[in-house]
């Protein structure tokens, strides 16, 4: 019987436990991007154009990802060791930068999530798209 | 007999609340139903209590084991954490869009409830809690004091000294 049950708890647990997932170590290069903003194409959400409506995006909450030059996202769930993740104002500071960082990489149904080790290289904000697209969404 | 059993069956079929559209691509109106969850938690097992205190990223883990990030609540430029921190381990029905772009795949929360007899309650929490914090404002993200500390320190385009031209 007392085998029974540990076998039964063991099920449980299995059944109720963060399911385990491939991880694996990367070097990610990319602009600092408002997930939300790019992946809809309500407006264009890369560069000068759209910092500003980044650091409102972050702020309310909504996920950081580093975008690299294929267009692959990569949704930030740490960095370094901070694991706040929604409303930070550290992320909102470094929105739009091209930055180069070490993590690790889980994907899941669709998504790569990255936990950032090392913030290796940032470069600032160089990607200059105001020029053509003016202050989105709604000008300064 | 048969008319009543024809109207259960069409109400069992129909959408309970049809989220409103955007025209994003790849979205799709649909009713999530699943546990709220810590994205971390989920994906590496560091499960602080109540999913963060709305510091983490949420998620919404379904039935069929997919676990779909919620990006997005009903409130301009704000998501869904403050909408769904509160339900942290519960099981809801969350009313909204599904964007599977194939780069990545997205969850728009507009509506959440927990049972299938209730209405759907809006996720505008971010902006009641927001509001409740700094007194009411036009838009929300022009008047937060983070974001005005940090767009006049870098300005609007993050590079500081570069400015655009004023306004005519």
């Amino acid at each position: 019987m007392s085998n029974r049950m540990a076998a039964l708890a063991a099920a449980l647990l299995a059944l109720t436990a963060p399911a385990a997932m491939a991880q694996q170590r990367v070097s990610v290069t990319g602009e600092i991007v408002d997930t939300w903003c790019n992946v809809s194409g309500l407006m264009f959400g890369l560069g000068t154009a759209h910092h500003q409506c980044a650091v409102w995006c972050t702020l309310g909450g909504i996920p950081v990802s580093i975008r690299d030059a294929e267009g692959r996202f990569y949704i930030l769930l740490r960095i370094e060791e901070d694991e706040q993740n929604a409303s930070n104002p550290r992320i909102a500071t470094i929105q739009t930068h091209q930055v180069t960082v070490d993590g690790e990489l889980i994907e899941r149904d669709g998504v790569r999530y990255l936990l950032v080790t090392r913030v290796a290289d940032d470069k600032g904000v160089i990607n200059l798209t105001h020029a053509e697209h003016g202050i989105q969404p709604f000008g300064h | 007999m048969r008319a009543p059993l024809l109207f259960a069956l069409l109400a069992l079929a129909a959408p309970a609340m049809a989220a409103e559209p955007w025209n994003i691509p790849h979205e799709k109106a649909v009713v999530l139903k699943g546990r709220v969850v810590d994205m971390l938690c989920q994906l590496k097992g560091d499960c602080p209590p109540g999913c963060g205190a709305g510091r983490r990223q949420l998620g919404i883990l379904a039935a069929d084991g997919k676990l779909r990030l919620v990006a997005k609540g009903n409130i301009d430029f704000a998501g869904a954490v403050r909408d769904l921190v509160g339900f942290c381990g519960r099981e809801i029905e969350a009313d909204g869009l599904l964007v599977e772009n194939p780069a990545i795949t997205l969850f728009f929360v507009q509506g959440i409830r927990t049972a299938p007899d209730q209405p759907f309650t809006p996720a505008d929490a971010f902006l009641r809690e927001w509001t409740a914090r700094n007194g009411a404002a036009a838009e929300w993200f022009r008047a937060d004091p983070e974001a005005r500390r940090i767009i006049a320190a870098d300005g609007p385009y993050g590079i500081r000294g570069l400015q655009p031209p004023p306004k005519p």
